[in-house]
Order: structure tokens, then sequence, then C-alpha cells
């Protein structure tokens, strides 16, 4: 079946798979959203048991020019299936690609892994395109309503002006911190920041977007709550509890003891950040910049040293044991970078794409929160976060147990009686 | 001895035994063998590992353009790349989760206390494996030179299933260093860059 995108579509993520749903949202909400349809998760189960394509397809996309078809499943699969952007003509073959992209075997071995069932199948959504490089007002980016590092109460992201987002995405191109928004397109910053505060007040959760601007115009593309890092999804609930967006019982619902251990990771205290990639390899490690495995190599007979490459190749892997902390340019979460990285136990960031430093600057980096700062920021362990002793009061309080134990078991307790 | 100069550029730095193993050589012919490419100029040894030289590296260039010219199996050996890239992100998933689990969505270190979810990796593996030997054997065909790779990485994977565990994404002769050596192989052969 295929349903207008529209804030009637009283449909399930599950009927419509989550991206449309979350657009869905995003219109009720009475946010600017692309026009198009979405063709249900129905429709894909149909195609992969017999190859039938649903009616009507050709018709509803007339009503569009230029279209984006992209995957949305009930269950997120970041980047496992097809994007098609910028259709013109007939869209069978590009929402055939995307339903077949279902049954890759990379997106088996992602589902097996996941356990999730093969046979959901996934939407595919089609809206009309929005070009971000369509002129020097134009851009795109990704915005958080809360720093996903910290937790902090700013809005927190990345933009890029004259560009698509799928450079966004791709590290291809250096971005600008979210707030060069503010100086340059004022009132879509305003714009932003307002929708951020009314997705959070909808959610009752910090959440994030993808947005592009097109010539001075807003457009919102998708939302997902979530997205934190441990540390981060601690502070968060505990000042949504302190905003009256949750209550306290709920502040603790969130935090499960699994996720308490791992906020319990020592993090870099904040500093003078100088980029953020993603934290593909725990640790904090601080060291000189080194460009070259050879230098990394020479340079760590003095000290820490920390490997700074566009990516990764087997003539690095001397350098990268060498390192006390690795960065890349480009290259995602499972990238061979990444993957040497943990094997060494070396803390690394990967896809930090604005960082340009001459050798031997020293820095520091955190391979949780993908932070990278300045010389040495210091260290701040769980223990001595305010938020995390918040937390577990409130724990006590359900529990009705005041002894004294370790933090996992204190939230456990609570969460027993909830 | 192409063969060990090449496969000093495919693995980077390394001590005689993984140089050895990588070539196929016992360790007396591999170090015979890199000690005429040091003569040359073409490798040198630092710290205990054997490397190229900038002139290896032209060398190596050199010799594995009119080695491919010679084959006439230019279109073979960038089929089988277009495959392995195929490939290649999956076994970059499968690692990756070798290493690490999402707990509540934030990725934390897998502990390999979980012995169900471990074995399920490792049955993933095997699978991704059957699929890795197909694009092998044609490689082979193309260049028989990459047949080493198929050995490599299936001695890996049954080391693994033997219990050492860290032979599929966590030492230097795992089934992830030996994949990451083969994918340079494919770019260096095929002149063109990573990414």
């Amino acid at each position: 079946m295929i349903h207008p995108l529209e804030p009637g579509l009283d449909k399930t993520a599950d009927a419509i798979g989550g991206k449309a749903a979350g657009l869905v949202t995003l219109m009720r909400l009475g946010l600017p959203v692309p026009p198009g349809f979405v063709v249900d998760v129905d429709a894909c189960r149909a195609f992969l048991r017999d190859g039938t394509m649903p009616t009507g397809l050709e018709e509803t996309r007339a009503a569009l020019d230029a279209v984006s078809v992209r995957s949305g499943a009930a269950v997120s699969m970041p980047g496992m299936m097809t994007t098609v952007l910028d259709v013109r003509g007939p869209i069978s073959p590009a929402v055939r690609d995307v339903f077949a992209s279902w049954n890759t075997p990379r997106a088996r071995t992602y589902r097996t892994l996941n356990a999730i069932p093969h046979d959901l199948g996934t939407a595919v959504v089609v809206q009309a395109m929005v070009y971000g490089d369509r002129d020097p007002h134009s851009g795109s980016g990704v915005a958080f309503s809360r720093d996903p590092t910290t937790g902090a109460r700013d809005p927190y992201g990345d933009v890029l002006f004259g560009h698509r987002g799928d450079d966004v995405v791709s590290g291809r191109s250096a971005t600008l911190p979210l707030a060069a928004l503010e100086d340059r397109e004022p009132a879509t910053w305003a714009e932003l920041t307002d929708a951020l505060v009314r997705l959070e007040k909808h959610f009752a959760d910090a959440c994030h977007v993808e947005f592009t601007v097109e010539s001075g115009r807003l457009w919102l593309l998708q939302v997902r709550p979530g997205g934190l890092t441990a540390r981060a999804a601690v502070r968060v609930a505990v000042d949504l509890a302190d905003e009256g967006l949750i209550d306290r019982r709920e502040a603790v619902r969130r935090i499960s003891p699994q996720l308490l251990r791992s906020a319990a990771v020592p993090r870099m205290l904040a500093g003078d950040r100088l980029a953020l990639g993603r934290g593909a390899s725990p640790g904090v490690a601080t060291g000189r910049v080194a460009l070259t495995a050879d230098r990394a190599v020479r340079l760590a007979a003095d000290g820490p040293v920390i490997l700074v490459r566009p990516e990764t190749s087997p003539l690095d892997l001397h350098g990268l044991a060498a390192a006390t902390g690795i960065v890349t340019h480009r290259g995602g979460l499972a990238s061979h970078a990444a993957v040497v990285a943990r094997s060494l136990g070396r803390p690394a960031v990967v896809g930090a794409a604005d960082l340009r430093l001459p050798e031997g600057t020293v820095i520091t980096i955190d391979g949780t929160s993908g932070e990278i700062a300045r010389g040495n920021p210091g260290l701040t362990p769980a223990v001595a976060d305010p938020h995390l002793h918040r937390l577990l009061a409130w724990a006590d309080d359900i529990s009705g147990d005041r002894s004294p134990r370790g933090g996992e078991e204190r939230l456990a307790a609570a969460r027993g009686t909830l | 001895m192409s063969d060990v100069l090449h496969v000093l550029r495919c693995t980077g730095f390394a001590e005689l035994a993984r140089v050895a193993d990588a070539a196929g050589l016992s360790e007396a012919e591999t170090e015979s063998g890199l000690i005429d490419l040091a003569v040359d100029g073409l490798v040198t040894r630092e710290m205990g590992a054997w490397g190229l030289t900038a002139a290896g590296t032209a060398e190596d260039l050199r010799r594995t353009a009119a080695e491919l010219a010679a084959a006439g199996t230019e279109g073979l050996v960038g089929s089988a790349y277009e495959k392995f890239m195929v490939l290649n992100p999956e076994l970059l998933d499968l690692c990756s989760a070798w290493q690490m689990r999402s707990v509540d969505g934030v990725p934390t270190p897998n502990d390999h206390r979980d012995t169900a979810y471990d074995t399920k990796v490792l049955e993933l593996f095997g699978d991704l494996d059957r699929r890795a030997e197909e694009v092998c054997a044609e490689l082979a065909k193309a260049l028989p030179r990459f047949g080493r790779y198929r050995h490599r990485l299936g001695a890996a994977l049954e080391r693994a299933r033997g219990g050492a565990r860290e032979e599929l994404a966590d030492s230097m002769t795992s089934y992830h260093v030996v994949w990451f050596q083969l994918h340079e192989d494919l770019l260096v052969t095929l002149g063109r860059p990573r990414g």
C-alpha cells in the first residue's frame, strides 16, 4: 500500500517504518517536511515473496518532480540498505532496489547479529528532493537537541553549507559546528532550535534531526530520539526530570545497570574542543600528533604519540602499534582503523574530518565520545559526576534501601520495584 | 624475489616470521630474499622488523603493473575486486560485532561472557568465508599469487574455531589483518587509491 505523508496518517512504525513515522510526527507538530509518500512494509513483504510491485507507484509519484527514495524499516539498520537520490522519471526501479537491498548478505548478517527477524521488511520513503547545494543560503546537517557526548543542554551538531546531506554523512567535506548557522542564517537557526525544543517535549527525550536548508528555507528529513553516550544519557535523564518532562521514576527506568557500567568509564574533561569524530575504541589518550606511521614510531621513543591519518592501510600498522591513540579523518565505526585500534587496545576516534594540526601538537582524544581537545584537559571519573549521584539517590528513594553498595546494585534494586 | 618485495608492500613493517608466513616460504628463504633486496636498497630493517624503502615501493609498483600486464587479466582482477568490495563492509561489521556490542543502544566492549553470541559471530565469519573463497578462487585464476590469501584466511579461521578466538580480529595474524592486506594488495595491483 502507498500512503501520502500527512499529519493524519495513522499508522505505526511497524507498518510504515521508523523514518516515515518520524516524518508524520514532524508534520503533526507543524514542522517543515518535504512532500511525499511512503510505500509500506506489507508492500515490501509482497515483493520479497513473489516479486509483486505495489500498484499506483508512478501515478502517485507524478505529483512530485525529482525525488529521493530511501529505506526505512521499523528497526534501525543504519547504512545497510540502498538510498537513491535525485530520481527523475519512473521510480519503480529505485523502489525495487530498496526492497531488494533488504536481503543483501550484509543486511542479513546484521539482522542475525542483532536478533532482528528476516521477514520484517522495510518501508520506502519517497519525497521531493531538497537541495542543500543550491546556493550560498543552502546546506545540510545533523542537529542534536543536547550535546550527545556530555548531555549538556545546548543544541549540538554539524552543518555543511553548499552541500547535500550525503556529503555530511560521508565525511568527505569538513563540516562546521551547528552554531555557524546562527551567524549565517539566523532565522533558520531560530526555527531549527525551536523545532528541537518542541520535539523534546513530544518525545520526552533528547533527539536529533537531519536537516537541509534550501535557499534559506528549513526542511527536516528525519528525527530520532536518543543517540547519546552512556554518560550523556545519565545527565539527560536527570535534567529531563528536573525540567518536568519526565518524573524521577522514569529517569531511573531509562538507565539500565549495563548502561551505568558504560557510564563509569573515565571520560575526558571538557576542554578546548578541536573536533568531534566518532568514538571507535574506548579510553582516553594524550600525546603529540604524528602524521605518518614512521613519525609515530620515531616520536614514540620520547613519549606518547597520537597518530592522525586520513585513513589507514597495512603500511600504518607499525605506527598504530607505536601510538598511544589513533585518529582518522575518514571512515566509520566499522573501518579497518577502528578494528585494528580495538585489537591493540588503543583509544581511537574516526571520521574527525575537521582535525588539521601540525605535527607535535599535544592533544587528548576520548574514544568513547569522539571528542578531541588541545593539550591535556584531564579526566573525569564517574564517581565525580553529580548527575550520576543524583540518579542513584533517586534509585534509593524508590527501593527504600540506603545501605552502602555499588551503583549497579542500587539501580537494579530500584528498577526491580518499578 | 618479487614475492617477498610485494608481500612487504601489502603487510607493512613485519618481523621475519610474518613475512615468511605471508609469502608461504621458509624463514631461511625469506631472509635470504630480504637480504638481497636490502643490498639493492629496496627494503630496510628497523627495530627487528622489515619494511620497504621509498625505492622499494616504486619498484614494487613497477613490477606489479608489469606482472598484471603480462598476465593480461586486469579485467578479471577488477571484477573480483568489485565482489571483494561487497564483502568488505560485511567483514568489518563482523569484526566490530566481535569486539563491541550494543547495550541499550550504546556501543560497549564485548566481554565475551555470552558464549551463544560469540558462537553466532563465529558462524557468520564461516558463512562470509565461504563467499570469500569464491572471490579468492577468481583472483588466483587471474594471478596465482592471490591463492596464498585463501590459505591464510582459512588457516586464521581454523585457529579461531580451535579456540584461539583472537585470530578473528584481535591479533597480527588474524582473519582481519590478512583481509586488510588482501584489500591493500588489490588496490596496489589495480593501481587504485583507498577510499
